[in-house]
């Protein structure tokens, strides 16, 4: 997986979120939060796929993790979401395990990038 | 909540995507509704679609996915207006294409543009009106209809089936405000019908007018003949109009040989209770005005012209079976019926006589005449 020049969090795309919300930082932090909870829920379902070797069951949670990341400009997950959900709907259970360490590991810097930004309330 | 605002259903498994999704929809004063996948989509449409104007449907998703959402929204009667936009990944882009074959209207990139999503949005909604409208005003034009036909049923009870049509067609107006044109009329009444009322019992009475308006009624309506009245025992029926009868002398005299032959039968019944009454018929052809006559509240359509006086006069001049025709209403059918000729008649109000025919027998049957009908009335006015 080729993750060169994404970006962990694309600061432009939160630029266009502030302006298209006239600037209510107060909502982009309720959306910011809006992700933390449901993004662990599908984290989980990713983790708990790849332990079993399920990748049909991976599908799923890949894919609304990789849409909701996109929207907040996490482009970093939303690639490997991406090809995780790819690979799960090509019945590929190869790659299960470094997929699962990969995504929880880019999950926990895509938070901090958030903290970082001043987005976590 | 906007009173009166549009109502979308906002269906995506992330939350995210939801709640921007809401606050877009809402900058444009659309009320957002959510599900998190197709199966609560379809509970929250319901049977009727819930007052939802616009869907939004992700693709991906749990339970239901966008595919099997459409197709079951599309296949709905009663759902399959409301429009629906595909919210789609630039990755997703075939599926999209399968959508818009499957019926969805257009389509939503992620990340979500305010402007596009607008754009679409608004395009949808009003393509949702416009139908809204189209069924709603094919309602009401069915509604109207309805009521018209029913006002044509009801009317037709009391006018001729011919006039009853005419008020209720395209030409009726004109028609109505008065034309010119020829035409045949008729007179009729009963002989000795005076003292027969004097004598009998008003139940007696109303049932014999009863048996003869019933009888006298039939045989109009099978010729053709617009009724203008009927007053007692005096009935006033004409032909050619409003309808145009290239054959109107020749009906107006067979139906009234018709309606002497069905008296008869009726006569020979009342005779065995003692009734006395005899049946005469005036006929005569010419010019007349025809149209609404009458005042503001009570109209009725009618006929202006010295040949209904000279029908008139006739009528009162006629004995007892007899079927007597002007001088022109004969002509027109001269050859076809076998007539006595009863010299020149003095009829009031003329300041000349008149030498009507009294009308025998048909010479060939209605079927066979038919042909070689006489065309010298042919065209109205």
């Amino acid at each position: 997986m080729n993750l060169d020049g994404t970006p962990v969090l694309d600061h432009g795309v939160l630029a266009d979120l502030r302006a298209a919300t006239g600037d209510d930082d107060a909502f982009v932090i309720e959306l910011v939060e809006a992700y933390v909870t449901e993004g662990a829920t599908n984290l989980e379902g990713i983790l708990a796929a790849a332990a079993a070797g399920d990748p049909a069951a991976i599908v799923r949670p890949a894919h609304t993790l990789k849409s909701s990341s996109a929207s907040l400009g996490a482009m970093r997950l939303a690639a490997i979401c991406r090809a995780i959900e790819e690979a799960g709907r090509e019945g590929r259970a190869d790659s299960l395990g470094a997929d699962a360490d990969l995504v929880q590991e880019t999950w926990g810097a895509t938070l901090e990038a958030f903290s970082e930004a001043g987005l976590r309330g | 909540m906007n009173a009166g605002a549009s109502v979308a259903l906002v269906v995506d498994d992330s939350l995210v995507n939801r709640k921007l999704l809401a606050r877009h929809l809402a900058s444009l004063e659309i009320d957002a509704r959510e599900a998190s996948n197709g199966r609560e989509a379809l509970d929250a449409l319901g049977a009727d679609g819930s007052g939802v104007d616009i869907v939004l449907l992700d693709i991906e998703m749990p339970e239901l996915d966008g595919y099997e959402t459409l197709a079951a929204i599309k296949g709905d009667e009663a759902l399959r207006h409301i429009p629906v936009i595909m919210i789609s990944a630039v990755e997703e882009l075939d599926s999209v294409v399968r959508c818009i074959e499957m019926g969805a209207t257009d389509y939503l990139p992620k990340p979500f543009n305010p402007a596009i999503l607008e754009a679409r949005v608004r395009a949808s909604l009003a393509g949702k009106r416009l139908h809204d409208l189209e069924v709603e005003s094919a309602a009401r034009q069915a509604d109207l209809l309805k009521t018209i036909e029913r006002q044509k049923d009801e009317l037709s009870r009391f006018l001729s089936p011919q006039v009853a049509a005419l008020v209720s067609s395209a030409e009726g107006e004109q028609l109505l405000a008065g034309h010119r044109r020829i035409a045949t009329t008729m007179f009729c009444d009963l002989r000795g019908f005076t003292p027969f009322s004097e004598a009998a019992e008003p139940e007696e009475v109303l049932g014999v007018l009863r048996e003869y308006h019933r009888a006298m009624g039939e045989l109009i309506v099978e010729h053709g003949g617009t009724l203008e009245h009927f007053a007692g025992d005096g009935m006033m029926v004409f032909f050619n109009d409003p309808v145009l009868q290239e054959d109107h002398v020749e009906r107006a005299v067979r139906m009234a040989i018709e309606m002497r032959n069905r008296f008869d039968v009726l006569a020979a019944e009342w005779a065995t209770r003692g009734h006395d009454l005899g049946f005469g018929v005036g006929i005569a052809t010419g010019y007349a005005t025809l149209g609404r006559i009458g005042f503001e509240g009570r109209y009725d359509y009618g006929m202006v012209g010295t040949a209904v006086i000279t029908a008139a006069r006739l009528s009162s001049a006629a004995a007892p079976g007899q079927i007597l025709l002007s001088p022109r209403t004969y002509a027109a059918v001269q050859g076809q019926f076998d007539v006595e000729e009863l010299g020149e008649l003095q009829l009031k109000g003329f300041s000349r006589p008149i030498t009507p025919v009294n009308v025998l027998a048909a010479r060939v049957p209605a079927a066979a005449a038919a042909s070689a009908a006489g065309d010298v009335f042919a065209e109205g006015a």
